[in-house]
């Protein structure tokens, strides 16, 4: 069995009777880039804040490292980086002086400081107040910031939020390296799955404070595919030869619509078409967009 | 682990004004007095002729109390504005330090900013003295250094209420109503009293009981420190 980074079992979170999150159970394997995917308001930071100490679950039990979040949170956080939605930043000081302000805390060594801004790309800013920064280095500096103690885990809450596109690619990038690079297991928020399905291996999608979904990204797409359409000289006649074979579908603009099946009767499909004469133009898989499952997902039975 | 807290809160309030706050106010006191004794200075060293220096120090007491008062609510207020500002208590509080830590260490640099003020308070007052001509052999050294530390310990009351509102509101609004209202008030202060705080300070150089006044300026401090710390520690962090 993998080692889990994060675990959290029946983590509940109540405001005023209005839960926030609900009977969440978290599981993060070390190594992994986990994304945490649900619309805004859904539960994602107030998640998050929990996980790092920053507010007090209602119920429930929080374990990072296999410890127990209450009594050894020194120790997690040591091993822990973080970035919460928006960047903080002390905008009256330079990008060193910000990290110089953590390190202190952190009691890392100083080279470190160096090190980080490298390794997002700011080095050539380092001097210059904060406050003149575009978005996207504040939020790259919030990242350095979350590198600076060489963490074991990172949790990066919506890092890409209100970046331009090539903001968002650079940022992608660095998370892909985060796991290969250094070892570092990677929780990362969004309200994007588009977003994150380029980076994550695993995803939790979490919707009015409840997980409604958690698996690896590649069985979150096997339930996009929704059958097949087959172009071919003869429509009718190549219908009826499906429907013979087992297959279920009807015909739509001369085009066939099959339901899904398995690969071995695709195949089986095809050879009797092509052994009856038909000219087989397309065969191609019909598919939601991700985009369709995570709101299908997502909008399922909203509660009124 | 304070003192980590408190190395990193030393670079954060760079910058910040609150050096420029600590020195304006005992300079504004002294600046005062020397206007006051440089237009009526016949007047003012015929009055307090057998003891100059006594009358230029009570003439400088009755504002300190309004002066502490004002520069414990503004020091506190730009200190925890510097967190506010941009949230960075997310990013403080989740980084490997208590929360203890953190709020102790911010005591500790309030109290040490307003410290310098005191030895301010105190060289200007020595300096403005000399200026006038009093003389070097009667200076009253205890007594000039009384004067502004002896009244910080007696507000320490109201630094760990204004610390404790201060760090823990983001709307800075109601400390800093509650820090001037009480400075206003505290200039009627010799009025109150004696159990009121906002006469210590005046009690704990004046007397009587100046030790005692010290003891609980000192006492009720550390209670609603520890009142704050323990609201600080349980806080959530938005």
């Amino acid at each position: 069995m993998t080692e889990l980074v994060i675990q959290t079992k029946g983590l509940y979170k109540t405001y005023k009777k209005r839960a926030a999150v609900e009977d969440l159970n978290l599981e993060i394997a070390r190594g992994d880039i986990y994304g945490f995917l649900g619309p805004n308001g859904a539960g994602k930071t107030t998640t998050i804040r929990m996980l790092l100490g920053l507010i007090q679950p209602t119920r429930g039990a929080i374990h990072l490292f296999g410890k127990d979040l209450k009594s050894e949170k020194m120790d997690i956080l040591r091993r822990t980086g973080s970035l919460v939605e928006y960047p903080s930043y002390y905008g009256h000081l330079t990008a060193v002086e910000n990290l110089e302000a953590i390190r202190r805390i952190t009691g890392s060594p100083k080279s470190r400081i160096a090190e980080v801004l490298e390794i997002v790309s700011l080095t050539k800013e380092a001097k210059r107040p904060v406050k003149g920064y575009s978005l996207g280095m504040k939020q790259r500096l919030g990242i350095a910031a979350a590198l600076l103690n060489n963490p074991e885990l990172l949790i990066l809450d919506e890092p890409t939020n209100g970046l331009d596109p090539s903001g968002i690619h650079e940022i992608r990038e660095l998370i892909k390296n985060m796991p290969r690079q250094y070892g570092i297991t990677v929780l990362v928020s969004s309200h994007l799955l588009g977003e994150v399905e380029q980076m994550a291996d695993k995803v939790g999608i979490i919707r009015e404070g409840r997980m409604v979904f958690q698996d690896s990204i590649d069985n979150l797409i096997r339930t996009a595919s929704s059958g097949f359409r087959l172009a071919v000289s003869e429509p009718e006649d190549a219908l009826q030869l499906a429907l013979d074979l087992g297959c279920e579908g009807t015909l739509r603009n001369h085009v066939l619509e099959l339901e899904s099946m398995q690969d071995a009767k695709v195949a089986l499909l095809v050879k009797r078409l092509v052994e009856n004469r038909h000219a087989v133009y397309r065969v191609e898989e019909k598919r939601k967009s991700l985009e369709d499952i995570f709101m299908q997902i997502v909008g399922e039975g909203s509660r009124p | 682990m304070m003192v980590r807290a408190l190395s990193a809160d030393w670079l954060k309030i760079r910058g910040k004004g609150i050096w420029f706050l600590a020195a304006l106010g005992p300079i504004g006191l002294v600046a005062m007095q020397g206007l006051n004794f440089g237009l009526r200075y016949d007047y003012l060293m015929k009055s307090y002729a057998d003891d100059p220096w006594g009358g230029l120090l009570e003439n400088v007491l009755f504002f300190v109390p309004i002066a502490l008062f004002l520069g414990i609510t503004l020091v506190c207020s730009l200190m925890a504005n510097v967190e506010h500002q941009l949230s960075s208590w997310k990013q403080l509080l989740a980084l490997p330090i208590s929360r203890t830590a953190v709020f102790s260490a911010k005591f500790v640099q309030a109290f040490l900013i307003l410290c310098v003020s005191c030895i301010l308070l105190t060289l200007g007052t020595a300096g403005l003295g000399l200026l006038l001509g009093m003389g070097v052999e009667q200076m009253p050294y205890l007594d000039l250094l009384r004067i502004g530390f002896v009244q910080l310990f007696a507000a320490l009351p109201m630094l760990a209420l204004q610390l404790w509102l201060s760090l823990t509101l983001k709307n800075q609004g109601l400390p800093v109503s509650i820090g001037i209202t009480a400075s206003v008030v505290s200039m009627f202060a010799f009025q109150f009293p004696n159990w009121m705080p906002l006469k210590w300070p005046l009690l704990a150089y004046m007397g009587p009981g100046e030790a005692k006044v010290i003891g609980a300026g000192l006492l009720l401090g550390v209670v609603i420190a520890c009142a704050g710390l323990i609201h600080f520690n349980r806080k959530d962090v938005d």
